[in-house]
């Protein structure tokens, strides 16, 4: 059953994250893939992750469905005006990816082309209109295509500090999911019970969601997240856990089992993040019973 | 100078419609300068909105205040005493004095009566052409003195592209092709070899794309 099909089914959706490399040498995105084949409903490919320049998404994407993985790109407003993302999409369509995730970009003074002009032509939501609108068969200027793609297109929740920022990040949520969005991607979670204040809220909005299992690898990690993104609510029991721990790395991957199978009865799904570690995701999946 | 033009009746008279009592506000810097927001602006816009009003049947109660400079909180404290007996306030100063009067006034709703347009020089009168878009880093120096930023269609620093035809611009004929000025002007001051030297890709950090853009001047800052 595909990703698609699982979603509007209500079944639970395994996701898993991987990034193209910055060169030529997909040999390693390749293999990691091929290990979680069968094991994950969908490979979700970042774009110039974190404003990192790298091979494009679409690339990516249609490289893993040679591979016969389904795949999740993610879109966003940053590099490309609407008449470049509108044709990136189209063509991400016959290349076999019908499955889009609109995310923020990272601004361009974070990443490493510090120099490039910001587009900015459209917002989230006014990507979400767009993509909207292609499945409609008009682009954005109201011409018909011929042939309209079947997209499937989610939508990204922002890290909130804290419950105050929690209904102004819902309206903003509620907002996007108006203009189209069919599941929301919700922050890394690393504390359940705050999580579960955040699923109840997102409830109301009546489409699926997909909580973000994120990959601690060590206790430096941690403890940089725990201090720059509060929002994050790594506690000082988790910093503990790894340090203490005879096989940190062990203790990480089962961390990460632990919150992916707690997360599988509150939510709908689960998007795997790695960071680089994307040889350990069948480990995860296994500690998860995934 | 900020150039600017007035908005439409229909959406200014949209934006007052709901309140009796208006501070209409004009500013004596650029807008007065390319007759968009000045005194005499804002007296005919203030005839204007009586006028519509009046044949509604509606009584609008609508004050008249030019300051020197609508971008400069000295100048927009003057508001103060209006303030308090006007349920909005229409501004006709560009963008900047909007904003500086809606960070001092957060209790009363502010509403633009102009679109800010761009940077720009007057040709002749009556007639303003965008002469610059603020990039934070000048290459007029090497350019002979005309911005391919602000002039050139495709912001081209390697031009001209092949759109241009006697010396005029594919997007529209009236529309002078900047690169062709750039060459006219560095033959004439004997610099033409300059057109030779590849221009490097523009570090954009110091236009927009590096967020929004702030001057603090250490031996000025209080």
């Amino acid at each position: 059953m595909n990703f698609k099909k699982k979603l509007s089914a209500a079944e639970f959706v395994v996701l898993a994250e991987m990034n193209t490399p910055k060169g030529v040498d997909i040999s390693e995105l390749v293999t990691n893939a091929r290990r979680v084949k069968d094991r994950v409903d969908a490979v979700v490919v970042p774009d110039m992750d974190n404003g990192v320049m790298r091979m494009s998404a679409l690339a990516g994407g249609a490289l893993l469905r040679r591979e016969g993985l389904e795949t999740v790109v993610h879109v966003y407003g940053r590099d490309k005006n609407r008449m470049a993302l509108q044709g990136d999409l189209l063509a991400a369509y016959v290349l076999g990816i019908p499955h889009l995730l609109v995310v923020p970009a990272e601004p361009m003074s974070n990443g490493d082309h510090r120099e490039a002009v910001t587009v900015d032509d459209l917002d989230e939501s006014g990507i979400l209109q767009m993509i909207r609108s292609l499945r409609e068969g008009v682009d954005l200027s109201g011409f018909d295509l011929k042939g309209a793609p079947d997209f499937t297109s989610g939508c990204a929740m922002a890290q909130v500090a804290d419950d105050s920022g929690l209904d102004q990040e819902i309206e903003t949520v509620k907002r996007k999911v108006e203009a189209g969005a069919q599941y929301i991607v919700t922050p890394p979670v690393f504390d359940l019970a705050a999580y579960g204040r955040i699923a109840d809220a997102l409830k109301p909005l009546g489409v699926p969601v997909i909580a973000t299992v994120f990959l601690l690898k060590n206790v430096g990690m941690a403890r940089y997240m725990s201090i720059h993104d509060p929002g994050s609510r790594i506690s000082e029991d988790m910093i503990r856990r790894i340090r203490k721990a005879p096989d940190r790395e062990a203790e990480c991957i089962r961390m990460a089992g632990e919150t992916a199978a707690e997360l599988k009865k509150m939510v709908q799904g689960i998007k795997i993040a790695t960071l680089g570690w994307e040889h350990r995701l069948p480990d995860i999946l296994a500690s998860a019973g995934l | 100078m900020i150039t600017a033009v007035r908005k439409p009746m229909e959406e200014i008279i949209a934006c007052v419609e709901p309140y009796d009592r208006i501070l209409l506000v004009g500013c004596n810097e650029c807008v007065s300068v390319c007759s968009a927001g000045g005194r005499k602006e804002v007296a005919l816009l203030a005839s204007a909105l009586h006028m519509h009003f009046m044949k509604q049947g509606k009584t609008m109660d609508i004050r008249e205040i030019t300051l020197e400079r609508q971008c400069d909180p000295e100048y927009v404290e003057e508001l103060v005493t209006s303030v308090d007996g006007s349920d909005a306030i229409l501004s006709m100063a560009c963008g900047c004095g909007v904003q500086t009067i809606a960070a001092r006034y957060r209790e009363k709703p502010v509403f633009p009566a102009v679109n800010t347009t761009f940077m720009g020089a007057s040709e002749r009168q009556g007639v303003w052409s965008e002469r610059c878009q603020g990039c934070g880093d000048c290459v007029l120096g090497i350019t002979g003195g005309i911005c391919p930023i602000a002039r050139c269609s495709k912001r081209l620093m390697n031009g001209p592209c092949g759109g241009s035809t006697k010396g005029k611009c594919e997007i529209d004929a009236n529309v002078d092709c900047a690169w062709q000025l750039i060459w006219d002007r560095l033959k004439a001051l004997g610099l033409e070899r300059r057109i030779e030297d590849i221009m490097e890709a523009k570090d954009w950090r110091t236009s927009r794309d590096g967020g929004p853009r702030k001057i603090i001047r250490e031996d000025l800052a209080s």
